[in-house]
């Protein structure tokens, strides 16, 4: 028997935009940028006053909008800082320009994007709107399901985007209203454990901004031939390497958590009552508590459901989501936004995609639901697991389902 | 061998009234008489000419004289005559092609100009401003030796003013320093890099059109925060700064950051072809605001950025012109031991022999005439002391004949000639009115940090 004793852990009631500041609070980030945007405002305003109150040791810079957010916390990375910022739909949208150049230099950095539905019609509300719009741009994107599950892979999310093999920056995407206001209890980790877990700051290895290694950084490509064209494929093609590469480190990085902070969450898709399952759920983000009970409902009556949650979005875990899903008969995924070109929600579209090299391929049906705050309820799911049963029945895949037209 | 300070000589300026040669016969004689003045101004035909020693680098006169009675003082430059040595057998006079040593009669030996140690009688005499006693060389003599953070061969259009202020400013600013170049000429012409080489010698990076100052904020913070010293510095075009990077400057100003923004204006978007900003000025020919049936160039005013900047309450704000070189290097100075305390910012003129229509050569000299024209006001602005002309405003020279100078204002009505004449007057009087309080809610507002 161990004569060390385990200290307790301690317990805090918060919501999800302050679990995400005590996260960047343990991860020793050196500077956050921040700016306010509903519902992503009270999460700077911790991170503020965690400064003032000195539980945060970072440089904290207020700007003038989101575009200098991002701009600033380049600046910092470049110069080797650990950086952190949280945002959310316009204000995501304004700081696109610097966002889509951050996976470009392999400039690690960790923001939330505390979710909301993109303009317009006018809404402050959740959706993943803001976070799909930008899914191709190159950040790695990884969504929460719970307060607890915000504030352990805000942290872990540092030791992805700090992997050599990696280098490119991270969401963690967590629901705004639902996640972000909604309280809950949650277990802090100690100092101690989350320095075991995460090493020192490693940021700016290959590309600084630094008089005692002075470099050109990000300097035109040529027009032609090695230094031009070809140069910027080989660094595409690296970019996607590092995607791929993530999917290993996300792996890791939630194994070494659980190793040392004895919390373990699924890091790329988790299976929820899927052994016997005949017809499945797909579900991203806090929508899944609620789907889960639906399961549990449905079970309880026989129906062999289960339910699959995309934890990491992007790279999207194709094998691992053939795997998941290549055991059933039909499928329903439930998105919380809309891909316009396909007239059905994002994920649907990713996983019918990924279903082509499943061993047997499932119907699949899209349904969206949750748009603007809307609550997606265990109502809400039962409704789909009907539907999708009739799937298995007829192999008739209607049109997207909407889920909230009526409520 | 250092550089010296000289007596310049513009013809042009000249109207032949010999008071520069009254001025130096009696500071050298005790006589107004002419002819012994050691400055001599010959007509020729309409035209006057200078004869009068040049202090030459490889002066003949020295090298001629059998009785080392001539020689150059490596000091101040100036070639002494000892009286006590000279043989009076004048084969210096026959030496010099400038007639700036002759025989003297009434003194009974050659006489040359001494420069009156370092305070000419000449130029002091010379109200048109023809003679000017040019003291830049402390310039070069201060940062010859410094090195040029540029590579050689940077490609920049044949005359380009921009490339003279980049070289100059970070030659002054030294290598401890991060370089922002903004999309522009700046990096255009390579200072970046291209095909896999660099064009300058310390951290340099291409920021967005949009974020110069932010991501120097997060360099400058990081590195503060480690204890290092180093120099966040921005040079940018006048579209990068006023226009779609307007925000991040003016939120990184507000902040008081300390950084060093250059903004290098060379009244538009000349890397990309030359169309307009907010800095082009009212009835500028630019891509985008062309001359046709209907066009007749840009149909506002500039954005006056620099005082913008100044309502900022930066720590150190002013305006530079090449032309005005040890204004210029004043500024930059200031602009430096600022940016260690609070925002910089420096706006240097430079116009664009490509983008203007000018002949490449004449680049300073268009500088200079903008800024004698009162088109371009010199000034600077720190909190306590509030806003300073650091250049004489009230006699300037006709606007007309800057405009002329220049391609892009080819096109121009009397009526837009009129225009930018009262514009010019309404901005000397607002800047005037500042420097002298005139404006007392604005001396206010800009009266320290609250």
């Amino acid at each position: 028997m161990s004569a060390v004793l385990k200290p307790k852990p301690k317990a805090i009631v918060c919501d999800g935009n302050e679990a995400a500041a005590w996260a960047v609070s343990l991860a020793r980030v050196d500077m956050v940028a921040v700016y306010p945007i509903t519902p992503q405002s009270s999460l700077v305003e911790y991170l503020a006053k965690f400064v003032a109150d000195g539980k945060l040791n970072a440089e904290i810079v207020d700007v003038e909008g989101e575009h200098s957010v991002l701009s600033v916390l380049h600046g910092g990375a470049l110069a080797g800082a650990r950086t952190y910022t949280g945002t959310c739909g316009p204000g995501l949208a304004f700081m696109f320009e610097p966002y889509l150049r951050t996976p470009g230099l392999r400039m690690p950095m960790v923001m939330s994007i505390v979710t909301r539905d993109t303009l317009t019609p006018q809404s402050v509300w959740g959706g993943h709107q803001d976070a799909m719009s930008v899914r191709e741009v190159g950040w790695i994107q990884l969504y929460c399901e719970t307060v607890q599950e915000v504030l352990d892979t805000t942290i872990m999310a540092y030791k992805v985007t700090e992997h050599r093999d990696v280098m490119l920056p991270v969401n963690v995407c967590h629901d705004g209203n639902y996640l972000s206001y909604g309280a809950a209890r949650v277990e802090l980790p100690s100092q101690e454990e989350v320095d075991a877990f995460l090493p020192p700051p490693s940021v700016n290895w290959h590309a600084a901004l630094d008089p005692s290694r002075p470099m050109a950084v990000d300097p035109l490509t040529g027009g032609s031939g090695g230094p031009g064209p070809a140069m910027f494929v080989r660094y595409r093609k690296g970019q996607c390497s590092g995607m791929q590469h993530a999917l290993a480190a996300i792996e890791a990085a939630h194994e070494d958590w659980a190793r040392i902070v004895g919390r373990r969450h699924a890091p790329l898709v988790e299976s929820y009552r899927m052994d016997d399952a005949e017809v499945a759920l797909v579900t991203l983000g806090s929508m899944t508590g609620a789907g889960k009970d639906a399961v549990d409902e449905a079970r309880s009556r026989g129906v062999r459901v289960g339910l699959v949650k995309v934890k990491t979005y992007r790279p999207f875990p194709v094998q691992a989501i053939a795997k998941a899903l290549s055991g059933v008969k039909a499928v329903g995924v439930v998105d919380r936004s809309v891909s316009f070109g396909w007239n059905s929600g994002p994920l649907y579209q990713d996983v019918i995609g990924a279903l082509q090299i499943a061993a047997r391929r499932p119907a699949a049906m899209s349904f969206i639901g949750g748009l603007a705050g809307a609550d997606i309820t265990t109502d809400h799911f039962g409704r789909v697991i009907e539907r999708v049963q009739a799937l298995t029945q007829d192999g008739q895949v209607g049109e997207t389902v909407w889920l909230n037209e009526r409520d | 061998m250092g550089a010296y300070n000289t007596i310049s000589f513009k013809p042009e300026h000249c109207n032949g009234c010999n008071a520069c040669m009254t001025a130096c016969a009696t500071a050298k004689t005790g006589s107004a008489d002419i002819a012994n003045s050691r400055i001599q101004i010959v007509a020729d035909g309409d035209a006057f000419e200078l004869a009068m020693c040049r202090q030459c680098g490889d002066p003949k006169c020295v090298s001629n004289c059998p009785a080392a009675a001539l020689d150059k003082d490596a000091g101040n430059g100036v070639i002494d005559w000892d009286g006590s040595k000279c043989v009076n057998c004048l084969l210096c006079t026959v030496g010099c092609a400038y007639g700036g040593i002759v025989y003297n009669a009434a003194a009974g030996h050659v006489v040359k100009c001494d420069t009156c140690d370092g305070d000419p009688a000449c130029v002091k005499a010379c109200e048109r401003g023809a003679l000017k006693y040019l003291t830049t060389a402390h310039i070069y003599n201060e940062v010859g030796d410094l090195e040029d953070l540029f590579v050689p061969g940077l490609a920049g259009c044949q005359g380009c003013n921009t490339e003279l202020i980049m070289r100059h400013a970070m030659r002054r600013i030294g290598p401890d320093t991060v370089l922002a170049t903004p999309p522009g000429c700046i990096p255009g012409m390579g200072s970046v890099g291209y095909n896999g080489l660099t064009g300058t010698k310390v951290p340099v990076f291409h920021p967005l059109l949009t974020n110069t100052a932010s991501m120097l904020t997060g360099i400058k913070r990081h590195y503060k925060r480690q204890g290092r010293e180093v120099n966040a510095v921005a040079l940018a075009g006048d579209g990068g700064a006023s226009d779609v990077g307007f925000q991040s400057l003016s939120g990184a100003a507000e902040r008081g950051e300390q950084i060093l923004f250059i903004c290098v204006d060379n009244e538009g978007y000349m890397n990309t072809g030359m169309q307009r900003s907010s800095c082009t000025p009212f009835g500028a020919w630019t891509s985008t605001t062309p001359v046709g049936e209907r066009g007749a160039g840009k149909t506002q005013d500039a954005k006056n950025l620099p005082v913008i900047m100044m309502m900022h309450n930066c720590e150190y704000v002013a305006t530079a012109s090449t032309a005005f070189m040890e204004d210029l290097y004043d500024k930059l100075d200031k602009a430096i031991a600022a940016s260690k305390r609070g925002f910089a910012y420096l706006h240097i003129y430079s116009p664009c022999t490509t983008g203007w229509r000018f002949p490449s050569q004449e680049n300073i000299e268009v500088a200079r005439k903008a800024v004698e024209a009162n088109f371009v006001l010199l000034w600077e602005f720190n909190p306590r002391d509030g806003l300073q002309l650091t250049r004489d405003v009230d006699q300037p020279l006709s606007i007309a004949d800057y405009l002329k100078a220049l391609g892009k204002y080819r096109h121009l009505s009397e009526d837009q000639v009129a225009h930018i004449q009262a514009t010019v007057e309404k901005n000397v009087s607002f800047i005037k009115g500042l420097a002298e309080g005139r404006h007392p809610a604005m001396a206010q507002a800009m009266s320290g940090r609250a």
